[in-house]
């Protein structure tokens, strides 16, 4: 498919949102691999913009583009913001994900459901720039 | 679909609130603002009613969380008619045991 350029702000989600719920339907991915693909980029592109963009005090663009093969739908998102690797982030533990809700701590959620959610998900830094990778399988399970 | 949200408080202190769009990072401040509105005033429950709600991102989990440590531990929380992406995200993290789930809105949540 054709790249997707916006501004790195958070206005911008919901175009990046529309374009991979394009790419879902090309891709023939079912409702739930839709759903969790969706969640997952959402979840990834907001802590490009607020940590890589906003906190760093950067401005630049999101750059996506939905890669089809046979086996197969590869989203890849660049950014220019500060270096941010999510795989190395911490995530909830089992016993943090069964407390109660006024005992929670808010962190690490959005992450935790791009690992559980993807097929695949890989981060690299490539010069100045994060590339973040999202790979759903498309056959169904 | 564009995001919206809509608080109604009734007479013994039951805040309702209806969610319809896309809940992501952008727009759950405008979430936060309807629960800090019905803490203010007092709410003994909370009810989500999200049978409009098409999407929500982990930023409306956080301000579930922001909504029991605002109102208490004791203020039960009601999700009405969650879709299945909703649910989806509710069911990975875990969500859907510290919320009551319901398939349809019953007035009976409404006695306290």
């Amino acid at each position: 498919m054709q790249p997707l350029v916006v501004p790195g702000n958070l206005e911008s989600l919901q175009a990046i949102r529309d374009y991979v719920m394009a790419a879902a339907a090309e891709a023939g991915l079912d409702r739930r691999k839709t759903n969790r693909l969706r969640l997952a980029v959402d979840e990834i592109t907001t802590n490009s913009i607020v940590h890589g963009y906003d906190e760093a005090g950067l401005e630049g663009d999101l750059r996506v583009e939905a890669q089809l093969d046979d086996q197969r739908l590869t989203i890849l998102i660049e950014d220019r913001g500060a270096a941010y690797d999510a795989t190395q982030h911490r995530i909830p533990s089992f016993e943090e994900l069964t407390a109660p809700l006024d005992s929670r701590e808010i962190g690490g959620l959005g992450i935790f459901l791009t690992l559980k959610g993807m097929d695949d998900f890989r981060y690299e830094r490539v010069g100045n720039r994060n590339r973040n990778i999202f790979i759903m399988n498309r056959g169904t399970e | 679909m564009a995001f919206d949200v809509s608080l109604e408080m009734t007479k013994n202190g039951v805040a309702k609130i209806t969610l319809a769009g896309e809940l992501d990072a952008n727009v759950a401040g405008e979430f936060r603002d309807k629960v800090d509105e019905a803490a203010q005033k007092g709410a003994k429950r909370l009810v989500l009613l999200m049978a409009d709600l098409e999407y929500m991102a982990s930023a409306g989990l956080r301000s579930l969380i922001f909504a029991k440590q605002k109102m208490g531990a004791d203020v039960d929380i009601y999700v009405i008619a969650a879709q299945d992406p909703v649910m989806d995200t509710m069911e990975m993290t875990g969500f859907h045991h510290s919320v009551i789930m319901r398939d349809e809105y019953d007035a009976e949540i409404e006695n306290i």
